[in-house]
Protein backbone atom coordinates (compact mmCIF):
# COMPACT_ATOMS: atom_id res chain seq x y z
CA UNK A 1 0.00 0.00 0.00
CA UNK A 2 1.50 3.29 -1.08
CA UNK A 3 1.54 6.73 0.36
CA UNK A 4 -0.39 9.72 -1.05
CA UNK A 5 1.44 13.02 -0.69
CA UNK A 6 0.05 16.36 -1.85
CA UNK A 7 2.41 19.22 -2.77
CA UNK A 8 0.63 22.50 -2.06
CA UNK A 9 1.35 26.15 -1.29
CA UNK A 10 -1.59 28.49 -1.67
CA UNK A 11 0.48 31.03 -3.54
CA UNK A 12 1.30 30.47 -7.18
CA UNK A 13 4.78 30.37 -8.64
CA UNK A 14 6.63 29.14 -5.55
CA UNK A 15 7.62 25.85 -7.17
CA UNK A 16 4.94 23.23 -6.51
CA UNK A 17 5.19 21.70 -9.95
CA UNK A 18 8.99 21.75 -9.99
CA UNK A 19 8.97 20.16 -6.54
CA UNK A 20 6.52 17.48 -7.63
CA UNK A 21 8.56 16.63 -10.72
CA UNK A 22 11.87 16.49 -8.87
CA UNK A 23 10.80 14.62 -5.75
CA UNK A 24 8.90 12.14 -7.91
CA UNK A 25 11.87 11.57 -10.19
CA UNK A 26 14.23 11.24 -7.23
CA UNK A 27 11.98 8.64 -5.61
CA UNK A 28 11.80 6.71 -8.88
CA UNK A 29 15.60 6.84 -9.17
CA UNK A 30 15.61 5.40 -5.66
CA UNK A 31 13.82 2.34 -7.01
CA UNK A 32 10.27 3.21 -5.99
CA UNK A 33 7.18 2.99 -8.12
CA UNK A 34 5.87 6.54 -8.36
CA UNK A 35 2.92 8.26 -10.01
CA UNK A 36 2.70 12.04 -10.35
CA UNK A 37 -0.86 13.36 -10.51
CA UNK A 38 -1.52 16.81 -11.96
CA UNK A 39 -4.73 18.22 -10.46
CA UNK A 40 -4.36 21.67 -11.98
CA UNK A 41 -7.17 21.13 -14.48
CA UNK A 42 -7.28 23.84 -17.12
CA UNK A 43 -3.79 25.11 -16.30
CA UNK A 44 -1.74 21.97 -16.44
CA UNK A 45 2.04 22.28 -16.37
CA UNK A 46 3.47 19.13 -14.88
CA UNK A 47 3.42 17.37 -18.26
CA UNK A 48 5.43 20.22 -19.78
CA UNK A 49 7.97 20.30 -16.95
CA UNK A 50 8.36 16.53 -17.28
CA UNK A 51 8.70 16.81 -21.07
CA UNK A 52 5.77 14.44 -21.60
CA UNK A 53 3.25 16.86 -23.07
CA UNK A 54 3.22 15.28 -26.53
CA UNK A 55 2.39 11.85 -25.15
CA UNK A 56 -0.94 12.73 -23.55
CA UNK A 57 -3.91 10.88 -24.97
CA UNK A 58 -6.22 10.51 -21.99
CA UNK A 59 -6.22 12.53 -18.79
CA UNK A 60 -7.47 12.62 -15.23
CA UNK A 61 -10.93 13.85 -16.21
CA UNK A 62 -11.29 11.03 -18.76
CA UNK A 63 -10.50 8.59 -15.96
CA UNK A 64 -12.94 9.94 -13.38
CA UNK A 65 -15.66 10.22 -16.02
CA UNK A 66 -15.13 6.58 -16.95
CA UNK A 67 -14.11 7.48 -20.48
CA UNK A 68 -10.98 5.35 -20.29
CA UNK A 69 -9.33 2.97 -17.87
CA UNK A 70 -6.84 4.32 -15.36
CA UNK A 71 -4.01 2.32 -16.97
CA UNK A 72 -4.69 3.93 -20.35
CA UNK A 73 -4.23 7.44 -18.98
CA UNK A 74 -0.97 6.77 -17.16
CA UNK A 75 2.05 7.96 -19.13
CA UNK A 76 5.18 5.93 -18.51
CA UNK A 77 8.30 8.03 -18.33
CA UNK A 78 10.74 6.01 -20.39
CA UNK A 79 13.78 7.74 -18.89
CA UNK A 80 13.08 6.62 -15.32
CA UNK A 81 12.04 3.13 -14.39
CA UNK A 82 8.87 3.11 -12.30
CA UNK A 83 7.84 6.72 -12.95
CA UNK A 84 4.37 7.52 -14.30
CA UNK A 85 2.35 10.67 -14.90
CA UNK A 86 -1.40 11.14 -14.76
CA UNK A 87 -1.92 14.44 -16.61
CA UNK A 88 -4.70 16.94 -15.99
CA UNK A 89 -7.20 17.92 -18.67
CA UNK A 90 -6.51 21.25 -20.29
CA UNK A 91 -9.80 22.07 -21.98
CA UNK A 92 -11.89 21.64 -18.82
CA UNK A 93 -11.98 23.33 -15.43
CA UNK A 94 -11.68 22.40 -11.77
CA UNK A 95 -15.39 21.57 -11.44
CA UNK A 96 -14.92 18.58 -13.76
CA UNK A 97 -13.69 16.58 -10.77
CA UNK A 98 -15.12 16.21 -7.27
CA UNK A 99 -13.24 15.49 -4.02
CA UNK A 100 -15.06 12.17 -3.78
CA UNK A 101 -13.80 11.08 -7.21
CA UNK A 102 -10.28 12.07 -6.16
CA UNK A 103 -10.53 9.93 -3.02
CA UNK A 104 -11.49 6.93 -5.15
CA UNK A 105 -8.75 7.66 -7.67
CA UNK A 106 -6.10 7.97 -4.98
CA UNK A 107 -7.11 4.72 -3.33
CA UNK A 108 -6.87 2.97 -6.72
CA UNK A 109 -3.43 4.45 -7.40
CA UNK A 110 -2.23 3.63 -3.91
CA UNK A 111 -2.71 -0.08 -4.63
CA UNK A 112 -0.34 0.06 -7.58
CA UNK A 113 2.29 2.55 -6.52
CA UNK A 114 4.65 3.16 -3.59
CA UNK A 115 4.18 6.92 -3.87
CA UNK A 116 1.30 8.95 -5.27
CA UNK A 117 2.45 12.56 -5.53
CA UNK A 118 -0.25 15.12 -6.19
CA UNK A 119 0.58 18.48 -7.73
CA UNK A 120 -1.94 20.92 -6.28
CA UNK A 121 -3.09 24.07 -8.09
CA UNK A 122 -2.61 27.51 -6.54
CA UNK A 123 -5.51 28.89 -4.56
CA UNK A 124 -7.83 27.47 -1.94
CA UNK A 125 -10.90 26.77 -4.06
CA UNK A 126 -12.23 23.61 -5.70
CA UNK A 127 -8.89 22.63 -7.22
CA UNK A 128 -7.22 22.70 -3.83
CA UNK A 129 -10.07 20.76 -2.24
CA UNK A 130 -9.81 18.11 -4.96
CA UNK A 131 -6.05 17.83 -4.59
CA UNK A 132 -6.04 17.32 -0.83
CA UNK A 133 -9.12 15.06 -0.72
CA UNK A 134 -7.29 11.79 -1.23
CA UNK A 135 -3.99 12.76 0.40
CA UNK A 136 -2.57 11.36 3.61
CA UNK A 137 0.45 13.62 3.87
CA UNK A 138 1.12 17.16 2.75
CA UNK A 139 4.22 19.09 1.84
CA UNK A 140 3.73 22.86 1.96
CA UNK A 141 6.05 24.75 -0.38
CA UNK A 142 6.96 28.34 0.37
CA UNK A 143 9.63 30.85 -0.60
CA UNK A 144 11.34 33.27 1.80
CA UNK A 145 8.88 36.04 1.03
CA UNK A 146 6.35 37.46 3.42
CA UNK A 147 3.46 36.92 1.01
CA UNK A 148 4.33 33.28 0.31
CA UNK A 149 4.77 32.57 4.03
CA UNK A 150 1.41 34.20 4.77
CA UNK A 151 -0.30 31.97 2.19
CA UNK A 152 1.54 28.92 3.50
CA UNK A 153 0.21 29.70 6.97
CA UNK A 154 -3.33 29.85 5.62
CA UNK A 155 -2.85 26.57 3.80
CA UNK A 156 -1.49 24.83 6.89
CA UNK A 157 -4.62 25.92 8.75
CA UNK A 158 -6.85 24.57 5.98
CA UNK A 159 -4.93 21.29 5.82
CA UNK A 160 -5.30 20.79 9.56
CA UNK A 161 -9.01 21.56 9.31
CA UNK A 162 -9.23 18.83 6.67
CA UNK A 163 -7.65 16.14 8.84
CA UNK A 164 -4.24 16.46 7.21
CA UNK A 165 -2.33 16.77 10.45
CA UNK A 166 1.32 17.71 10.66
CA UNK A 167 2.14 18.82 7.12
CA UNK A 168 5.83 19.36 6.47
CA UNK A 169 7.50 22.46 5.10
CA UNK A 170 9.70 22.90 2.05
CA UNK A 171 11.41 26.26 1.70
CA UNK A 172 12.25 26.91 -1.92
CA UNK A 173 14.45 29.47 -3.69
CA UNK A 174 16.59 30.42 -0.73
CA UNK A 175 19.50 32.73 -1.54
CA UNK A 176 22.11 32.28 1.15
CA UNK A 177 23.96 35.47 0.22
CA UNK A 178 20.84 37.55 0.69
CA UNK A 179 19.99 35.82 3.95
CA UNK A 180 23.49 36.53 5.19
CA UNK A 181 23.11 40.20 4.35
CA UNK A 182 19.80 40.22 6.17
CA UNK A 183 17.84 41.02 3.01
CA UNK A 184 15.90 37.77 3.00
CA UNK A 185 13.96 35.86 5.65
CA UNK A 186 16.07 33.10 7.10
CA UNK A 187 14.94 29.51 7.52
CA UNK A 188 14.64 30.09 11.27
CA UNK A 189 12.40 33.13 10.73
CA UNK A 190 10.04 31.09 8.57
CA UNK A 191 9.91 28.12 10.93
CA UNK A 192 9.27 30.55 13.77
CA UNK A 193 6.10 31.73 12.07
CA UNK A 194 4.81 28.48 10.62
CA UNK A 195 5.88 26.14 13.43
CA UNK A 196 5.89 22.90 11.45
CA UNK A 197 8.61 20.37 10.68
CA UNK A 198 11.01 21.13 7.87
CA UNK A 199 11.33 18.51 5.12
CA UNK A 200 13.91 20.41 3.13
CA UNK A 201 15.45 23.65 1.90
CA UNK A 202 16.09 24.22 -1.79
CA UNK A 203 18.45 26.98 -2.91
CA UNK A 204 17.61 29.33 -5.75
CA UNK A 205 19.24 27.84 -8.83
CA UNK A 206 19.39 29.10 -12.40
CA UNK A 207 19.64 25.52 -13.60
CA UNK A 208 16.01 24.96 -12.61
CA UNK A 209 14.90 27.30 -15.39
CA UNK A 210 16.96 25.36 -17.90
CA UNK A 211 15.76 21.97 -16.73
CA UNK A 212 12.13 23.11 -16.63
CA UNK A 213 12.31 24.41 -20.18
CA UNK A 214 13.98 21.24 -21.40
CA UNK A 215 11.56 18.96 -19.63
CA UNK A 216 14.31 17.21 -17.69
CA UNK A 217 14.01 17.23 -13.89
CA UNK A 218 16.96 18.88 -12.11
CA UNK A 219 17.66 15.87 -9.87
CA UNK A 220 19.22 14.17 -12.89
CA UNK A 221 21.80 16.97 -13.11
CA UNK A 222 24.55 16.16 -10.64
CA UNK A 223 25.87 19.73 -10.85
CA UNK A 224 22.59 21.33 -9.84
CA UNK A 225 22.49 22.35 -6.19
CA UNK A 226 18.69 22.50 -6.22
CA UNK A 227 18.62 19.03 -7.76
CA UNK A 228 20.79 17.78 -4.92
CA UNK A 229 18.47 19.36 -2.34
CA UNK A 230 15.47 17.65 -3.96
CA UNK A 231 17.34 14.36 -3.90
CA UNK A 232 17.89 14.81 -0.17
CA UNK A 233 14.19 15.52 0.37
CA UNK A 234 13.28 12.30 -1.42
CA UNK A 235 15.69 10.39 0.82
CA UNK A 236 14.05 11.96 3.87
CA UNK A 237 10.65 10.82 2.60
CA UNK A 238 12.11 7.33 2.42
CA UNK A 239 12.96 7.59 6.09
CA UNK A 240 16.67 8.34 5.85
CA UNK A 241 18.24 10.86 8.18
CA UNK A 242 19.81 13.46 5.91
CA UNK A 243 21.00 16.76 7.37
CA UNK A 244 19.44 19.89 5.89
CA UNK A 245 21.84 21.61 3.50
CA UNK A 246 22.68 24.59 5.64
CA UNK A 247 24.04 27.42 3.57
CA UNK A 248 24.57 29.82 6.41
CA UNK A 249 26.55 28.05 9.06
CA UNK A 250 29.86 26.18 9.03
CA UNK A 251 28.61 23.25 7.01
CA UNK A 252 28.04 25.43 3.97
CA UNK A 253 30.45 25.33 1.07
CA UNK A 254 32.10 28.74 1.34
CA UNK A 255 32.42 28.74 5.13
CA UNK A 256 33.90 25.26 4.88
CA UNK A 257 36.61 26.50 2.53
CA UNK A 258 37.26 29.43 4.80
CA UNK A 259 37.49 27.06 7.74
CA UNK A 260 39.95 24.91 5.85
CA UNK A 261 42.18 27.88 5.42
CA UNK A 262 41.73 28.93 9.04
CA UNK A 263 39.76 32.04 8.25
CA UNK A 264 37.13 33.25 10.62
CA UNK A 265 33.60 32.86 9.37
CA UNK A 266 31.27 35.75 9.80
CA UNK B 1 -23.78 25.36 -26.38
CA UNK B 2 -23.91 25.34 -22.60
CA UNK B 3 -27.25 26.43 -21.22
CA UNK B 4 -29.22 25.18 -24.19
CA UNK B 5 -32.41 23.59 -22.99
CA UNK B 6 -33.02 21.75 -26.24
CA UNK B 7 -30.36 20.85 -28.80
CA UNK B 8 -30.96 19.23 -32.17
CA UNK B 9 -28.23 17.04 -33.58
CA UNK B 10 -28.20 15.36 -36.94
CA UNK B 11 -26.65 11.89 -37.15
CA UNK B 12 -26.47 9.24 -39.83
CA UNK B 13 -29.38 7.47 -38.17
CA UNK B 14 -31.62 10.51 -38.03
CA UNK B 15 -32.23 13.32 -35.61
CA UNK B 16 -31.15 13.33 -31.98
CA UNK B 17 -32.66 15.79 -29.54
CA UNK B 18 -30.80 16.50 -26.33
CA UNK B 19 -32.91 17.82 -23.47
CA UNK B 20 -31.84 19.64 -20.36
CA UNK B 21 -32.23 17.35 -17.38
CA UNK B 22 -33.53 19.95 -14.93
CA UNK B 23 -35.85 22.16 -16.93
CA UNK B 24 -39.65 21.96 -16.68
CA UNK B 25 -41.40 19.97 -19.38
CA UNK B 26 -43.51 22.92 -20.49
CA UNK B 27 -40.41 25.04 -21.04
CA UNK B 28 -38.93 22.28 -23.13
CA UNK B 29 -42.05 22.10 -25.27
CA UNK B 30 -41.93 25.84 -25.87
CA UNK B 31 -38.24 25.62 -26.81
CA UNK B 32 -38.92 22.88 -29.34
CA UNK B 33 -41.62 25.01 -30.86
CA UNK B 34 -39.27 27.99 -31.12
CA UNK B 35 -36.57 25.86 -32.69
CA UNK B 36 -38.92 24.42 -35.26
CA UNK B 37 -40.21 27.89 -36.04
CA UNK B 38 -36.72 29.16 -36.73
CA UNK B 39 -35.91 26.07 -38.79
CA UNK B 40 -38.70 27.13 -41.16
CA UNK B 41 -39.25 24.65 -43.92
CA UNK B 42 -36.03 22.80 -43.23
CA UNK B 43 -37.69 19.58 -42.15
CA UNK B 44 -40.65 19.80 -44.48
CA UNK B 45 -41.46 16.55 -46.20
CA UNK B 46 -38.61 14.69 -44.50
CA UNK B 47 -39.09 11.34 -42.83
CA UNK B 48 -37.53 11.53 -39.42
CA UNK B 49 -36.39 8.93 -36.96
CA UNK B 50 -35.99 10.86 -33.77
CA UNK B 51 -34.16 9.82 -30.65
CA UNK B 52 -33.86 11.80 -27.47
CA UNK B 53 -31.32 11.95 -24.67
CA UNK B 54 -30.63 13.88 -21.54
CA UNK B 55 -33.72 13.00 -19.52
CA UNK B 56 -36.36 10.39 -18.97
CA UNK B 57 -39.75 11.16 -20.50
CA UNK B 58 -43.11 9.70 -19.54
CA UNK B 59 -45.17 8.11 -22.28
CA UNK B 60 -47.66 10.96 -22.53
CA UNK B 61 -44.78 13.46 -22.65
CA UNK B 62 -43.23 11.49 -25.48
CA UNK B 63 -46.49 11.61 -27.37
CA UNK B 64 -46.89 15.35 -26.88
CA UNK B 65 -43.42 16.04 -28.25
CA UNK B 66 -43.98 13.66 -31.14
CA UNK B 67 -47.24 15.37 -32.07
CA UNK B 68 -45.70 18.81 -31.74
CA UNK B 69 -42.78 17.81 -33.95
CA UNK B 70 -45.16 16.40 -36.54
CA UNK B 71 -47.34 19.51 -36.58
CA UNK B 72 -44.71 22.21 -36.56
CA UNK B 73 -41.93 20.75 -38.68
CA UNK B 74 -44.03 19.43 -41.53
CA UNK B 75 -41.97 16.23 -41.39
CA UNK B 76 -43.27 12.71 -41.09
CA UNK B 77 -42.18 11.33 -37.75
CA UNK B 78 -41.34 7.68 -38.26
CA UNK B 79 -40.34 7.03 -34.70
CA UNK B 80 -39.64 8.84 -31.45
CA UNK B 81 -37.71 6.93 -28.79
CA UNK B 82 -35.19 7.30 -26.08
CA UNK B 83 -31.65 6.99 -27.42
CA UNK B 84 -30.24 3.81 -25.91
CA UNK B 85 -26.98 3.90 -27.81
CA UNK B 86 -25.38 6.60 -25.68
CA UNK B 87 -23.22 4.17 -23.73
CA UNK B 88 -22.20 2.59 -26.99
CA UNK B 89 -21.41 5.93 -28.49
CA UNK B 90 -19.00 6.87 -25.74
CA UNK B 91 -17.19 3.62 -26.45
CA UNK B 92 -16.83 4.71 -30.05
CA UNK B 93 -13.99 6.98 -29.02
CA UNK B 94 -12.04 3.95 -27.92
CA UNK B 95 -9.73 3.64 -30.95
CA UNK B 96 -9.90 -0.16 -31.06
CA UNK B 97 -13.64 -0.16 -31.60
CA UNK B 98 -13.55 2.49 -34.28
CA UNK B 99 -13.02 0.22 -37.23
CA UNK B 100 -16.26 -1.58 -36.58
CA UNK B 101 -18.14 1.67 -36.58
CA UNK B 102 -17.64 2.60 -40.21
CA UNK B 103 -21.27 3.56 -40.51
CA UNK B 104 -20.80 6.31 -37.97
CA UNK B 105 -18.33 8.17 -40.19
CA UNK B 106 -18.94 11.73 -41.11
CA UNK B 107 -19.01 11.38 -44.88
CA UNK B 108 -18.45 15.01 -45.79
CA UNK B 109 -14.72 14.82 -46.41
CA UNK B 110 -15.09 15.80 -50.04
CA UNK B 111 -17.99 18.13 -49.46
CA UNK B 112 -19.77 18.73 -46.21
CA UNK B 113 -20.56 21.04 -43.35
CA UNK B 114 -17.64 23.09 -42.14
CA UNK B 115 -16.95 25.26 -39.15
CA UNK B 116 -14.84 28.36 -39.52
CA UNK B 117 -13.04 29.69 -36.47
CA UNK B 118 -11.37 33.05 -36.71
CA UNK B 119 -8.63 33.98 -34.26
CA UNK B 120 -5.87 32.36 -32.27
CA UNK B 121 -6.86 29.20 -30.46
CA UNK B 122 -5.09 29.44 -27.11
CA UNK B 123 -4.14 26.91 -24.46
CA UNK B 124 -7.21 25.28 -22.94
CA UNK B 125 -9.50 26.19 -25.82
CA UNK B 126 -11.21 23.42 -27.73
CA UNK B 127 -12.96 23.39 -31.07
CA UNK B 128 -14.92 20.18 -31.51
CA UNK B 129 -17.16 19.82 -34.54
CA UNK B 130 -19.11 17.18 -36.40
CA UNK B 131 -17.74 18.11 -39.79
CA UNK B 132 -14.71 19.87 -41.24
CA UNK B 133 -12.95 22.65 -39.37
CA UNK B 134 -11.05 25.63 -40.73
CA UNK B 135 -9.05 27.74 -38.28
CA UNK B 136 -8.12 31.16 -39.57
CA UNK B 137 -5.34 31.80 -37.10
CA UNK B 138 -2.86 29.83 -34.99
CA UNK B 139 -3.41 26.84 -32.76
CA UNK B 140 -1.18 27.22 -29.70
CA UNK B 141 0.23 24.48 -27.45
CA UNK B 142 -2.45 23.22 -25.08
CA UNK B 143 -5.25 24.05 -27.50
CA UNK B 144 -7.16 21.26 -29.18
CA UNK B 145 -9.06 20.90 -32.44
CA UNK B 146 -11.25 17.86 -33.03
CA UNK B 147 -13.28 17.25 -36.14
CA UNK B 148 -15.02 14.29 -37.67
CA UNK B 149 -13.77 15.54 -41.03
CA UNK B 150 -10.70 17.46 -42.22
CA UNK B 151 -8.86 20.17 -40.34
CA UNK B 152 -7.33 23.12 -42.16
CA UNK B 153 -5.29 25.63 -40.21
CA UNK B 154 -4.46 28.91 -41.89
CA UNK B 155 -1.65 29.62 -39.45
CA UNK B 156 0.80 27.79 -37.21
CA UNK B 157 -0.19 24.52 -35.63
CA UNK B 158 1.48 23.93 -32.26
CA UNK B 159 -1.31 22.22 -30.34
CA UNK B 160 -3.13 18.92 -30.61
CA UNK B 161 -5.40 18.16 -33.57
CA UNK B 162 -7.60 15.18 -34.20
CA UNK B 163 -9.10 14.82 -37.68
CA UNK B 164 -11.50 12.05 -38.64
CA UNK B 165 -12.34 11.76 -34.97
CA UNK B 166 -15.03 9.13 -35.52
CA UNK B 167 -12.55 6.86 -37.25
CA UNK B 168 -12.38 8.19 -40.78
CA UNK B 169 -8.83 7.60 -41.94
CA UNK B 170 -9.27 9.54 -45.15
CA UNK B 171 -9.40 12.81 -43.22
CA UNK B 172 -6.40 15.13 -43.60
CA UNK B 173 -4.79 17.93 -41.61
CA UNK B 174 -3.09 20.90 -43.24
CA UNK B 175 -1.35 23.91 -41.75
CA UNK B 176 1.26 26.54 -42.42
CA UNK B 177 4.01 25.63 -39.97
CA UNK B 178 3.17 22.16 -38.85
CA UNK B 179 4.72 21.96 -35.36
CA UNK B 180 2.04 20.00 -33.54
CA UNK B 181 2.27 18.67 -30.00
CA UNK B 182 0.44 15.66 -31.34
CA UNK B 183 -1.31 14.71 -34.57
CA UNK B 184 -4.22 12.33 -34.58
CA UNK B 185 -6.11 11.01 -37.58
CA UNK B 186 -8.90 8.55 -36.84
CA UNK B 187 -7.43 5.94 -34.47
CA UNK B 188 -3.79 6.83 -35.22
CA UNK B 189 -1.62 9.05 -33.08
CA UNK B 190 1.76 10.47 -33.95
CA UNK B 191 4.02 13.00 -32.37
CA UNK B 192 6.87 14.83 -33.99
CA UNK B 193 10.34 13.37 -33.52
CA UNK B 194 12.62 15.33 -31.20
CA UNK B 195 14.36 18.20 -32.87
CA UNK B 196 13.09 20.58 -35.50
CA UNK B 197 12.16 18.71 -38.63
CA UNK B 198 9.35 20.88 -39.93
CA UNK B 199 9.57 22.80 -43.15
CA UNK B 200 10.45 26.50 -43.04
CA UNK B 201 8.00 29.18 -42.01
CA UNK B 202 5.11 29.70 -44.31
CA UNK B 203 5.54 26.31 -45.98
CA UNK B 204 2.22 24.57 -45.95
CA UNK B 205 2.24 20.90 -45.05
CA UNK B 206 -0.34 18.16 -45.12
CA UNK B 207 -0.74 15.15 -42.85
CA UNK B 208 -2.58 12.09 -44.11
CA UNK B 209 -2.85 8.37 -43.52
CA UNK B 210 -1.35 5.74 -45.80
CA UNK B 211 -0.87 2.05 -44.95
CA UNK B 212 -1.81 2.67 -41.35
CA UNK B 213 0.78 5.41 -40.80
CA UNK B 214 0.51 9.16 -40.60
CA UNK B 215 2.66 10.85 -43.26
CA UNK B 216 3.50 14.52 -43.65
CA UNK B 217 4.23 16.09 -47.04
CA UNK B 218 4.95 19.55 -48.28
CA UNK B 219 1.83 20.95 -49.81
CA UNK B 220 2.91 21.92 -53.29
CA UNK B 221 0.74 23.68 -55.77
CA UNK B 222 1.87 21.43 -58.62
CA UNK B 223 0.27 18.32 -57.15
Amino acid sequence: MGEVIVITSGKGGVGKTTTTANIGTALALGGKKVVLVDTDIGLRNLDVVMGLENRIVYDLVDVVEGFCRLKQALIKDKRFEGLFLLPAAQTRDKTAVSPKQMINLCSDLKEEFDFVIIDCPAGIEQGFKNAIAGAEKAIVVTTPEVSAVRDADRIIGLLEANELRSPTLLINRVRPDMVRRGDMMSIEDIIDILAIDLVGVVPDDEKIVVSTNRGEPAVTDSKSLAGKAYGNIARRLLGEEVPILDFESDSGFLPMIKKLFGLKTT
Amino acid sequence: MAGNIVTFKATVDGLVIVFDREEKFEVILRQIEDKLQSAGKFFKGARLDIKYRGRELLEHEENRIKNLMGEKSGAIINSFDKDRSVGEKKEAVNPKKLNMKKLMFFDGIEEGITKFYRGTLRSGQLVDFEGNVVIIGDVNPGAEVKASGNIVIMGSLRGVVHAGRDGNRSAVITAFNLHPTQLRIADLISRPPDGNTAAGPGKAEIAYVRDGNIYIDLLGFTE
